[in-house]
């Protein structure tokens, strides 16, 4: 239905997609996988209207359009759902599924709101989701806020009479388990009378859910390949020019932890968040925090941070009391946290590299209160050849970095400050694969000089495959507790039965 | 953008210097210009105190009184007390500043209108001090204590001197303090400030404790060169120490631009507004000149455009 033919886009003479080429049918799912960077968002944004190609033409069904903006594609029945959450949250959720196209609901010039929110309600249940189309955006989670995202984009199910070509760029990225598979239950249906594209760096999902894989690498399309074909190495080499090492966790890296208790917690609760949550953490032990959305590894890791209030329980970090205290405390006390939002809470998108790293204990790069600016630079450089940020130079501003990039500068930021707790919270979300091996290879080094970590894994493999310890939360409580350091080494099916 | 922001107005200054001298060359005789700069001194000293306001996305609308207070309590103290007395001025600055931080940063309310009412308790103050009228500093107390301001130094007026001396203070504090960075960081995004553990509140408190200060000094010095203090001296500076600072480069979304940048703005205010009463252009339309200005400078300013929408 969705025929791409040699496009190309240039953004102020850089190539951002170079003659790219493809093909989508009704009832096909075509994936599309490829490194930050390689120019996925941008097709997308073709696909979509939103940015112009700079040289080659779309077909729909068989006629070459224009496509002049979001409203223009919806027209042809081509419908996106955003990496980047578009909907307005202090409105409800049903006028956001219909914003822009009230007018089917006018009558008498007024909304008639029950109409509303009885169509709001079909959409929901399109993707499985049970709540009242009139609730405020703002309250639902994050994973429902995609769900409604996706359930807006459906109603073209219902606008546009002809096929469809629903885009989703890492719809999953965000998603735990259960809601993966409601995701890839609601793509299987919709195949009858769309064509999908799907952008994810889950590989083995991609491989999972489509007909057809795209590999893209540098703005171009460098293999196209069936289903039967793909496997995971196979891509990540396309992608990458180099083989997924066996060692992809840096396993053989991981040491035995000290016997030295670094971080106590005693009988930590939250009332709706967690409650009695109790462990030690060793000095140079990486504890992963797994559970479903919602079973509090999210609220505890940043009460730990002092980002939330406790109502009872104890943190105690190398004998110091942590317990309900500002965020500059804990920073003093030698925490550091890496956020899930890292463009809000991570860096600070308009300070150079050398400003962010240097952001928090800044007093520590300073002599006699003035910042000793050689060296700041020296240690820097130090830290972008070690870490591997590619960017033109520690003066560029983080907000022309790469998502990985970004992220390497805030674990560098803790890493120079010499935190003994880390907390990271979906440290590898959106990586590719390059960048997530240099944060395991940092994660075991920062564990080798001492520092304890607390994990939120982007995966069950991943949790495992980096963590000593495992504990496992199910609606704010803790169920299990697992060493992971035994000679059979645990599987996601040991965790499961406890987190669900 | 940045670098945009950067350099625009400095050609605009340069622009507007060589507009004006076309008319009338005697404008570009080094006399006029230090005239003009000095004269400037006033308005400069509270813009910088605003720039940083500004720089961490908030705004402060008391200064003009508390200028006002400042030279009130100036007037009243220094003939008994002399130089204790504009250590008491300025200190009244950073106390008004304290409550306009505590306002906002503690109890959390916008910027604006807590400057606002902090700004409208410091008229009243102004004006209730000195019994609605203007206090006269007499020759003696003025020459005795007020010289640093007023007088001259190496042929240049006093004014010029503290401007740069203060203006090179600030600008060390901004670029090379943790403070500083800690200010960058408040106003580019407060939540990942609060995660590198950047104590937000402190940081806006020292802030307007600043802003509070710099507008007393500039109470003081407007006190010494007009020899009076009043409730109404600093009157009509709100707006242009503002427009100083936007049409500088600082952007009013907060997180860039800076204490120079406003030197720059501030020059190309004054300058445009004596080129246009020498080039001949009444009152009301020099009005008219700045505002269109100001809403060009505020549409190139850096930020902006990263922040989207604005509220």
């Amino acid at each position: 239905m969705l025929q791409l033919n040699d496009i190309t886009k240039n953004f102020y003479g850089v190539q951002a997609l170079k003659e790219v080429s493809l093909s989508v049918r009704v009832g096909e799912v075509v994936g599309l996988v490829g490194e930050n960077g390689a120019g996925k968002s941008t097709l997308m944004k073709v696909l979509n209207g939103i940015h112009q190609p700079t040289n080659g033409s779309i077909e729909i069904n068989g006629a070459k359009r224009v496509l002049r903006g979001p409203r223009d594609a919806a027209t042809h029945g081509i419908g996106m759902v955003f990496q980047e959450q578009s909907l307005v949250p202090n409105i409800s959720i049903a006028e956001n599924i219909f914003l822009g196209n009230e007018a089917r609901f006018v009558k008498f010039g007024r909304i008639d709101w029950r109409t509303m929110n009885d169509a709001a309600r079909q959409q929901l249940a399109k993707v499985g989701l049970e709540v009242d189309p009139n609730t405020v955006t703002a309250d639902l989670s994050f994973i429902q806020r995609q769900m409604v995202e996706l359930a807006k984009v459906l109603t073209l199910e219902e606008a546009v009479a002809g096929n469809l070509c629903i885009l989703l760029d890492e719809p999953t990225s965000m998603l735990e388990q259960a809601e993966i598979t409601i995701l890839f239950s609601v793509i299987r249906k919709l195949r009858g009378r769309a064509g999908i594209v799907f952008i994810s760096h889950r590989l083995d999902e991609v491989i999972e859910i489509s007909d057809t894989i795209y590999v893209m690498k540098d703005g171009a399309v460098v293999s196209r390949m069936e289903k039967a074909e793909a496997s995971p190495s196979r891509i990540h080499h396309l992608m990458v020019g180099r083989e997924v090492a066996a060692s992809y966790y840096k396993q053989e890296e991981r040491q035995r932890p000290e016997k030295q208790i670094a971080l106590k917690v005693r009988g930590l609760t939250k009332a709706g968040a967690f409650e009695d949550i109790s462990f030690d953490l060793n000095q140079g032990e990486v504890a992963a925090l797994v559970g479903t959305e919602g079973a509090g590894s999210e609220p505890l890791i940043r009460s730990l941070f002092g980002l939330e209030k406790v109502e009872r329980g104890t943190i105690e970090l190398n004998g110091i009391d942590l317990t309900n205290v500002l965020t500059d405390r804990s920073v003093a006390a030698g925490v550091g946290y890496v956020p899930r939002e890292r463009k809000i809470e991570g860096i600070v998108e308009e300070m150079s590299v050398q400003e962010n790293i240097f952001l928090p204990l800044a007093r520590q790069a300073t002599r006699f209160g003035l910042f000793d600016f050689s060296r700041m630079a020296k240690k820097t450089n130090e830290l972008m050849g070690k870490l591997r940020i590619k960017a033109p130079d520690r003066s560029t501003p983080c907000v022309n970095l790469s998502g990985g990039n970004q992220q390497k500068v805030v674990l560098a930021r803790w890493y120079r400050t010499g935190a003994r707790l880390f907390l990271l919270d979906h440290p590898t979300r959106g990586l590719d694969v390059g960048a997530k091996e240099d944060v395991y290879s940092l994660i075991r080094e920062i564990c080798a000089g001492g520092a304890a970590v607390i994990l939120i894994g982007d995966t069950l493999e991943e949790a495992l495959g980096l963590a000593h310890t495992i504990v496992v939360l199910k609606d704010g409580m803790q169920t299990a507790r697992f060493d992971n350091t035994a000679a059979t080494p645990l599987t996601p099916l040991d965790l499961i039965p406890h987190m669900v | 953008m940045t670098k945009f922001a950067g350099t625009i107005p400095w050609l605009g200054l340069i622009a507007a210097i060589l507009i004006v001298a076309a008319f009338d060359a005697s404008f570009l005789r080094p006399m006029t210009l230090i005239g003009l700069f000095s004269d400037s001194a006033t308005l400069f000293l509270m813009a910088l105190g605003m720039t940083w306001v500004i720089y961490i996305g908030s705004i402060d609308l008391s200064l003009q009184a508390v200028a006002a207070v400042s030279s009130v309590i100036l007037a009243l103290l220094i003939p008994q007390y002399g130089m204790v007395a504009i250590a008491v001025a300025l200190v009244a600055g950073v106390l008004f500043g304290l409550v306009s931080g505590f306002v906002h940063g503690v109890l959390k309310l916008p910027s604006f209108i807590a400057t606002l009412a902090v700004g409208g308790i410091a008229a009243t103050a102004a004006l209730a001090l000195s019994g609605e009228r203007s206090i006269q500093i007499d020759a003696t107390p003025r020459t005795d204590s007020l010289s640093w301001a007023i007088g001259r130094t190496l042929d240049i007026p006093n004014e010029i001197w503290v401007s740069l001396i203060v203006l090179a203070l600030a600008m060390v504090i901004e670029q090379m303090t943790p403070f500083g960075k800690a200010m960058k960081a408040l106003g580019s995004g407060e939540p990942a400030a609060r995660i590198a553990g950047i104590r937000i509140q402190r940081t806006k408190l020292i802030v307007f404790m600043f802003a509070g200060l710099f507008a007393a000094l500039s109470g003081v010095v407007l006190a010494g060169r007009l020899s009076s203090g009043s409730p109404t001296i600093a009157n009509e500076f709100l707006l242009p120490a503002i427009a100083a600072v936007v049409l500088g480069g600082t952007s009013l979304a907060g997180g860039s631009g800076g204490v120079l940048r406003t030197l720059v703005g501030t020059l190309l205010i004054v300058v445009a507004r004596t080129g246009m009463t020498f080039i001949g252009i009444n009152a009301l339309a020099q009005q008219i000149v700045f505002g269109l200005v100001l809403i060009a400078a505020v549409s190139l300013s850096a930020g902006r455009a990263q922040k989207g929408i604005m509220k």
